[in-house]
């Protein structure tokens, strides 16, 4: 243990000084009510030597206040002016500490590590408590305090001052001349005998005094904010909160001066804390972060690296390796060598070797595309041909930041990845980032309004009406409109006090794939604790904070698309022979083009969404490169910046491919003179408005990370005078920073569009060549993508792949082929079609079928399948291979009551079987089958329901003949498969309507919205009149008029209610207590149920 | 007799609105419609339906949480009021009435007679109404929830045939796998075989079946009335000494408190009507301070109203009612028993039968930081007295409305004259710094934050000083002992 340092530092005459050693932050949960930024700037405000951030048993917030101060650093002036001393610091010095609550102590511990070896004591005691707790608890005794505390700074806060001392004499047996007493005033009338106590208490404990402001708030006006907070801890509302309220403002924080006064009998005290504050003299930048170095065996991290890299080249390249290659990877290897990153890719590398060992297919996703060095090691699969990689989007020396490289595995297969890591690398030494969950505007309104006593009628018209998208605040005058007093004191508190909510973290929550893997400990670098998930660790730092550090992660992702790729693979390996691979799939298909430039994309990556598929045909897309700009395109970044419009007609050659300026032509080349991509937004800053590479990245960083700090609007000057300076017009020069505004959270970077485009590419080559095994691998991922099973079985019908109803004789539990007669595959549906039936008893079917079974009976005794799951086989007419009808099927299963046999009946002889007398039982008609199957699967091999309501349903236009009928306005009627309302689109909603002949697209604008609202939100069966729209073969229908006639599709089902006039049995049904399984609904319920569709809410 | 929107009815009877209305519960963490009216429905809106998807087809919907408990109190208000068709009425959870008018329909003058002067009545109330008549409780109950009207005595399959299987009470999941076998209709399943019904749907099915087409009996229960609490005693000969009163009302108490002991019921509000010769009456109300049953104890509270009271000629007749009751369940006695409570509780009616029992009050204590604040005055027959009080800070004995004196500074004044009086700072402790509470507007609290001083002063005397800093001025609010 290393001695105290013996000569205090040098009192420096002149203003008193202070430093401030227990604050809390908001990443306390529920208890802080300021964030760590905003501490650390007022600090720097008033002044102060020091400020310690020490949440409750956590170190959540703390790289928050490290990166508040580097942006303050950077953002001061030059040093010398404003009348400062010079060599007085400017700004506080940051502490890294904690407050630790102990489950079997009166005082709470502010432990303030003095060095880097003492941090990582700590790192490692919250560890230890966090990993004994729940997500959330951490458990910590005096006895792990006395074990792993060394050369740490103690300052103790009793609770209950009478029965402090035996704790704090037995921590400074243990630690001497490091622990204190924290005095903290209190302002409740008797500070100065509560501060002549703690001296008291002080001397007899030989533990110095210490003073500290135990600090909740910035400012006093967040007063209210924590009142609001400890109600939302507590569950009561502002009127019950009596004296849990805080009497006042006084545990903001304060200067010097504020606290020499209160402690002008003990100035030792305040002086303590700058002493204190000289001892600790950890940084978070001292945390060094070290590669795993498992990959390297012995082999220096940079040959191997090399070594790889080489040979991955000549794999890639079978005929030879271009000499460009050579060059481009030979500047990668330079750069990274120099800024020694090769362990890190070696680590990626070992990682997706272990993925590709055990057949789970991956990719790179996002900036790592623009690496040959990545594609060298396989880590991405798009090749130096198909896009300009510019490797200094991915790793720049200038931007001084790691690069991120994200790998997207099968999502099905993603656990193994992430558990071999676990296994690998050890608990200790590999962990998931964190997520900071916010308050986002919902929950905070919701929140906030609750504790106010606003009732939900308010709340939710606040949400839904005020807000709305913007997030940017209340409106006085949407409020009058909603009938409410912006003027009423009460609703004015609760506006302001969401307004100070949101954005407040919430709870840590996982991170969906970020992993950190050190070399030594990782808990000496940071606290970890459980997730919610069984088997996950979890890191208290979200990403961002892990950038701020210099910390590596790499990103595990899952992305259904592989996983239904890989399972296609598996498909063609099994029926037709091959063996393909990413890699391996021919180019430039012409074919597969052909397919994609008619919008036939249901299922294909990316582009199967309702947008994508209207674009489709207006960009015609022929080379690779289409694709990736077609995948960048349709993004609320380009939308919002309204590039997309200029893009497609210079692309359809309606209007001449210009370039602003000469300098522009080599960032927007590619794409036809339109900033498509987020790195030629920052491009254009750089070329166009004259911003140096660093500040394009603090642009970038402005943008979306530190909103908070408010830098935005300088920026926007900045980028329009410079850009005006270059001689551009001031329309081009907006509506650019509009667009990089957008980009910052909703822009593709080229590289990252090239990797998905891929995956599209892979997939449409799928469809196009091998319908039903894409249509069977796109079934077994399910849940995936856009569409439900039912538009993807009718998509691959249409292709002409004959598809098999599901059956105990041949089904498995996943969909399968089967070889026709004529050579063609055959889909047969498999169990995992039918709703609710488990795999277990699936594979019960398979293993017991031998030749096959007789009847539900037979099922019962050989397979041993519980009752619940016969009627579930029923219901889907499994047994019709049997020569039962569904109706026959299920009469047969109700008999079977007993979930297994008894022996004595187990092997009836004849004759002694219950005879039972014949039952004769409505026949079930097409409609009822259709409907059942619906229920069963939600898809039916039958019919289409539309086909047999639309004799019934007068005065139809087919789908199909949409886009030839001569007619300007006509109707349509089919199920609503989507309902989108995308933000860009300024409250249009789009629906798909699906029939027989196929689907209709319709604009449903928002004054037809406002007069159509319950159809438009709750209706399943939509009879659509408007006009049609036509572009290109894209034909839309501007909806004018919109009927819900959901209630008709009970039609089909219940005939006979119908005829006897018995509408709506259920619905005027008196009020009952919460059903199980509720299955008797209304019948628009019921259609909801049965055809159900994608919706936007 | 059944209300299909009991509930919504109850509250809107009481807030009429043409809007759409609906109750909504929480259930399992979901905020569900419970009720909603004819408007509601008619926009699509139904009951479990989640409230967020309610507001989504209609915005502006009107929505009020419900009361389950409100609502079974209405319902037995309704079957009370029920009787004046026939005296045995039961009650059909949750929402409907079960009658047997067997025998009193022809007092209205026939069934349909009845029936529309059921309808015409409730509609008046404002309460939506379906009814149906029938032979079994079984058909009624079909009638009413699904086709509504009277079925002919006698053959119940042919009203009950074309109903669907859902009329026969039966559970959901029954309902849904009848209709699954296609035995959509009660004719359905009255002509299907008994016995492989019974193996597949259990034997609820078939009983239900029969219960509604007589083959199996059910009765109806009705509810019995509450105990009424009153005596009476006639006298031969008028009386008009209040001690002869006295003498009455005691055997008059004797009764009544057996009665109530029998309850489990004490008195908390008495009556005495006394009748005079000359019709003319008198009465005597009673207040007590707790629910008592002892005529020992209440009697000598009678005393001084009795003395009151006029008798005039002569009163003829007694009668003793206790107007309010509440439970009072037996209690073991013990060696500690609530005596000095019972003392407590004689003592303030004692006094409020002068003053008025709503002027004796007790101080109880509150939770909030602000002093005036910190404690309720509440009338103490009403309120219980509240464990011992929880006092952080030292508060003073006295408080009064802020008296201002004349000093300045933040620092408690050295000599300051209060109430005429000169006074000299001795000691000074504090600042307490109090901040209003910022949720509630309060006029006293207008100058912002104070900052509360305990002074001690060489006179004497102990005051509570406070300063307001942000409005600069001095206050003396209280006085210590």
């Amino acid at each position: 243990m290393t001695t105290p340092p013996v000569a205090p530092p040098p009192v420096a005459p002149g203003p008193p000084a202070y430093a401030e050693l227990c604050v809390t932050t908001n990443f306390s949960f529920l208890a802080g009510a300021s964030h760590p930024e905003e501490l650390v700037s007022r600090a720097a405000e008033l002044r102060l030597g020091a400020i310690a951030i020490t949440d409750r048993n956590s170190l959540a917030g703390v790289v928050r206040a490290y990166a508040a101060l580097q942006e303050l650093r950077r953002a001061a002036p030059e040093p010398g002016g404003n009348g400062t001393l010079p060599g007085t610091p400017r700004l506080p010095r940051l502490i890294v500490g904690c407050r630790l609550v102990l489950r079997d102590s009166p005082v709470d511990w502010l432990a303030l590590p003095c060095d880097r070896a003492a941090y990582q004591r700590l790192s490692r005691l919250l560890t230890l408590g966090k990993r004994r707790a729940e997500k959330g608890e951490c458990h910590l005794d005096l006895r792990d305090l006395l074990d792993g505390c060394a050369g740490t700074i103690l300052i103790a806060l009793p609770q209950h001052p009478a029965t402090a001392a035996p704790h704090i004499r037995q921590l400074r047996q243990r630690f001497p001349g490091y622990v204190f007493l924290g005095a903290a005033p209190r302002y409740d009338g008797s500070d100065q005998a509560h501060l002549a106590a703690c001296a008291r208490l002080a001397q007899t404990t030989c533990a110095p005094m210490v003073a500290v402001g135990d600090v909740l708030m910035h400012r006093a006006g967040r007063r209210q904010l924590a009142d609001v907070l400890t109600c939302m801890r507590e569950h009561i509302t502002i009127d019950q909160i009596g004296t849990r309220a805080l009497p006042n403002a006084e545990r903001r924080l304060k200067g010097a001066e504020d606290m020499a006064r209160l402690f002008r009998r003990y100035p030792a005290a305040i002086r303590r804390t700058l002493e204190i504050a000289a001892r600790c003299s950890f940084c978070l930048s001292e945390l060094s972060y070290e590669y795993p170095d498992e990959i390297t065996d012995t082999e220096a991290p940079q040959m191997r690296l090399e070594r790889l890299c080489h040979a991955g080249l000549a794999r890639r390249c079978p005929d030879g390796i271009p000499e460009r290659y050579h060059a481009l990877a030979r500047k990668e290897l330079a750069l990274v060598g120099e800024l020694g990153f090769a362990a890190y890719f070696l680590t990626v590398h070992d990682i997706v070797q272990y993925a590709r060992s055990v057949g789970i297919l991956c990719q790179g996703r996002g900036s790592a595309a623009n690496s040959i060095l990545c594609w060298a090691l396989g880590i991405t699969d798009v090749s130096p041909d198909q896009i300009s990689m510019v490797f200094e989007r991915f790793l720049s020396k200038y931007r001084g930041e790691p690069p991120d490289i994200d790998v997207d595995f099968e999502h099905e297969r993603r656990e193994e990845v992430i558990q071999h890591i676990y296994e690998k690398y050890g608990r200790h030494r590999a962990g998931l980032c964190a997520t900071v969950i916010h308050f986002r505007t919902r929950a905070a309104i919701r929140e906030v309004g609750k504790v106010m006593g606003l009732s939900q009628d308010v709340t939710a018209s606040l949400s839904a009406q005020i807000w709305g998208h913007s997030g940017a605040g209340a409106d006085p005058d949407r409020i009058r409109e909603l009938g409410l007093d912006p003027a009423d004191r009460r609703l004015a508190q609760t506006i302001r006090l969401i307004g100070e909510l949101i954005g407040f973290p919430r709870h840590l929550s996982q991170h969906v794939g970020g992993f950190v893997i050190t070399r030594g400990r990782l808990d000496e670098l940071c606290p970890i604790a459980n997730a919610a998930m069984a088997d996950r660790t979890v890191i208290e730092w979200d990403k961002d904070d892990i950038d701020t550090l210099g910390i590596l992660k790499v990103d595990i992702l899952g992305l259904g698309m592989l996983s239904c790729i890989r399972k296609a693979f598996d498909l063609m390996a099994q029926h037709e022979g091959q063996q393909p691979t990413l890699a391996s799939i021919p180019q430039e298909d012409r074919a597969t083009y052909d397919m994609l430039c008619i919008a036939d994309a249901v299922g294909v990556f990316q582009v199967e969404s309702r947008a994508q598929m209207n674009f489709l045909p207006r960009m015609r897309p022929r080379t690779f490169y289409d694709l990736v700009i077609e995948v960048a395109i349709v993004r609320p970044g380009p939308i919002q910046g309204g590039m997309v419009q200029p893009y497609v007609k210079r692309r359809q050659g309606r209007e001449a491919v210009s370039f602003p300026s000469q300098a522009l032509q080599q960032v927007l080349g590619k794409t036809l003179g339109v900033p498509l991509f987020q790195e030629q937004a920052m491009q254009i800053a750089v070329v166009a408005a004259g911003f140096t590479a660093e500040e394009a990245d603090r642009l970038r960083r402005s943008l979306s990370t530190f909103r908070r700090m408010g830098t935005i609007s300088r920026f926007r000057d900045q980028f329009i005078a410079g850009m005006l300076g270059n001689g551009y017009t001031p329309e081009f020069a907006s509506r650019c920073f509009s667009q990089i505004e957008g980009f910052a959270d909703y822009g593709f970077p080229e590289s990252h569009a090239a990797a998905f485009a891929m995956l599209t590419y892979v997939s449409s080559w799928l469809k196009c060549h091998h319908p039903a095994i894409f249509a069977c691998a796109l079934l077994n991922s399910q849940p995936m993508g856009f569409y439900a099973p039912a538009q993807i079985v009718r998509d691959a019908r249409e292709h002409g792949v004959e598809v098999r109803p599901v059956c105990v004789n041949h089904s498995t539990w996943d969909n399968s082929l089967e070889r026709r007669a004529d050579g063609a595959l055959a889909l047969q549906l498999g169990f995992r079609q039918i709703k609710g039936f488990r795999q277990d008893d699936a594979a019960r079917i398979v293993a017991a079928r031998g030749n096959g079974y007789r009847d539900p009976e037979s099922l019962w005794l050989r397979a041993g399948l519980a009752p619940a799951a016969l009627e579930r086989l029923a219901e889907a007419d499994a047994f019709s291979d049997t020569g039962l009808t569904r109706r026959a099927a299920l009469w047969q299963v109700r008999a079977i009551r007993a979930p297994a046999p008894l022996p004595l009946f187990a092997d009836p002889l004849d004759g002694e079987s219950i005879a039972e007398p014949a039952v004769t039982l409505p026949a079930m008609h097409l409609g009822e089958e259709v409907v059942e199957d619906y229920v069963a699967m939600r898809l039916s091999l039958r019919a289409h329901p539309m086909e047999l309501l639309r004799p019934s349903v007068g005065g139809l236009t087919p789908h199909a003949e949409l886009a030839n009928t001569a007619a300007r306005r006509c109707t349509v009627c089919g199920l609503v498969i989507t309902r989108q309302r995308p933000g860009t689109a300024s409250g249009v909603i789009f629906l798909t309507l699906e029939d027989e002949t196929g689907v209709c697209n319709v604009v449903v604008w928002p004054k037809v919205y406002a007069q159509f609202r319950r159809a438009v939100m709750g209706g399943r069966l939509l009879r659509v009149t408007g006009y049609l729209q036509r572009e290109g073969i894209v034909v839309h229908l501007i909806a004018q008029q919109i009927e819900d006639i959901s209630h008709r599709l009970t039609d089909l089902g219940h005939p006979l209610e119908e005829a006897v006039g018995v509408t709506r049995p259920q619905a005027d049904d008196a009020p009952r207590p919460p059903r199980h399984a509720p299955r008797a609904q209304h019948p628009r319920e019921q259609a909801k149920r049965l055809f159900p569709s994608r919706d936007f809410h | 007799m059944w209300f299909p929107r009991l509930a919504s009815d109850r509250v809107l009877r009481a807030r009429p609105t043409e809007a759409p209305f609906a109750l909504t519960l929480r259930l399992s963490n979901v905020e569900r419609i419970y009720c909603l009216n004819a408007r509601a429905a008619r926009l699509g809106l139904h009951r479990g339906m989640p409230c967020a998807d309610a507001r989504a087809f209609c915005p502006d919907l009107l929505s009020h949480p419900a009361d389950p408990q409100a609502d079974a109190r209405f319902l037995a208000t309704l079957r009370r009021w029920a009787t004046r068709y026939c005296p045995w009425v039961g009650l059909e959870e949750p929402a409907g009435l079960v009658l047997d008018v067997t025998g009193s329909a022809h007092l209205w003058g026939g069934e349909t007679e009845m029936l529309a002067d059921m309808r015409a009545r409730l509609a008046r109330a404002g309460l939506s109404l379906r009814l149906g008549l029938a032979d079994t409780r079984g058909a009624a109950w079909a009638l009413a929830h699904h086709a509504e009207g009277i079925a002919a005595p006698g053959d119940l399959l042919t009203p009950l045939g074309p109903l669907p299987v859902a009329a026969l009470r039966l559970d959901d999941e029954s309902c849904i796998a009848l209709q699954r076998m296609g035995l959509r209709r009660v004719a359905d399943l009255a002509a299907a075989p008994r016995a492989p019904l019974a193996r597949r749907f259990g034997p609820g099915v078939l009983l239900r079946l029969d219960q509604a087409l007589g083959d199996q009996p059910e009765q109806i229960t009705p509810l019995a009335d509450p105990p009424h609490f009153a005596v009476r005693l006639t006298l031969p000969e008028p009386i008009g000494l209040a001690a002869d009163v006295m003498a009455g009302t005691a055997r008059l108490l004797d009764q009544l408190c057996a009665k109530l002991k029998a309850q489990e019921a004490g008195a908390r509000v008495l009556c005495l009507t006394l009748r005079r010769v000359d019709q003319g009456s008198g009465q005597v109300e009673l207040r007590l301070a707790g629910a008592m049953r002892d005529p020992a104890r209440i009697l000598p509270l009678f005393e001084r109203g009795v003395a009151a009271a006029d008798a005039g000629f002569g009163i003829d007749q007694m009668r003793l009612e206790a107007v309010r009751v509440e439970a009072l369940p037996v209690q073991q006695i013990g060696h500690r028993g609530p005596a000095q409570r019972n003392g407590l509780d004689d003592l303030i009616t004692r006094i409020g039968t002068r003053i008025g029992l709503q002027n004796v009050r007790r101080f109880l204590p509150a939770d909030s930081h602000i002093p005036e604040r910190g404690f309720l005055v509440a009338p103490a027959a009403y309120s219980a007295p509240e464990g011992p009080w929880v006092c952080p800070r030292p508060r003073p004995l006295r408080l009064f409305a802020p008296e201002p004196i004349v000093a300045s500074g933040p620092q408690p004044p050295e000599q300051f004259r209060w109430r005429r009086m000169r006074l000299h700072t001795a000691r000074a402790t504090g600042p307490e710094r109090i901040a209003p509470e910022w949720w509630l507007q309060d006029e006293n609290w207008g100058a912002g934050l104070r900052d509360y001083w305990q002074i001690e002063t060489r006179q004497g005397r102990r005051l509570w000083l406070f300063h307001t800093p942000q409005n600069p001025g001095w206050f003396v609010q209280g006085e210590f002992a």
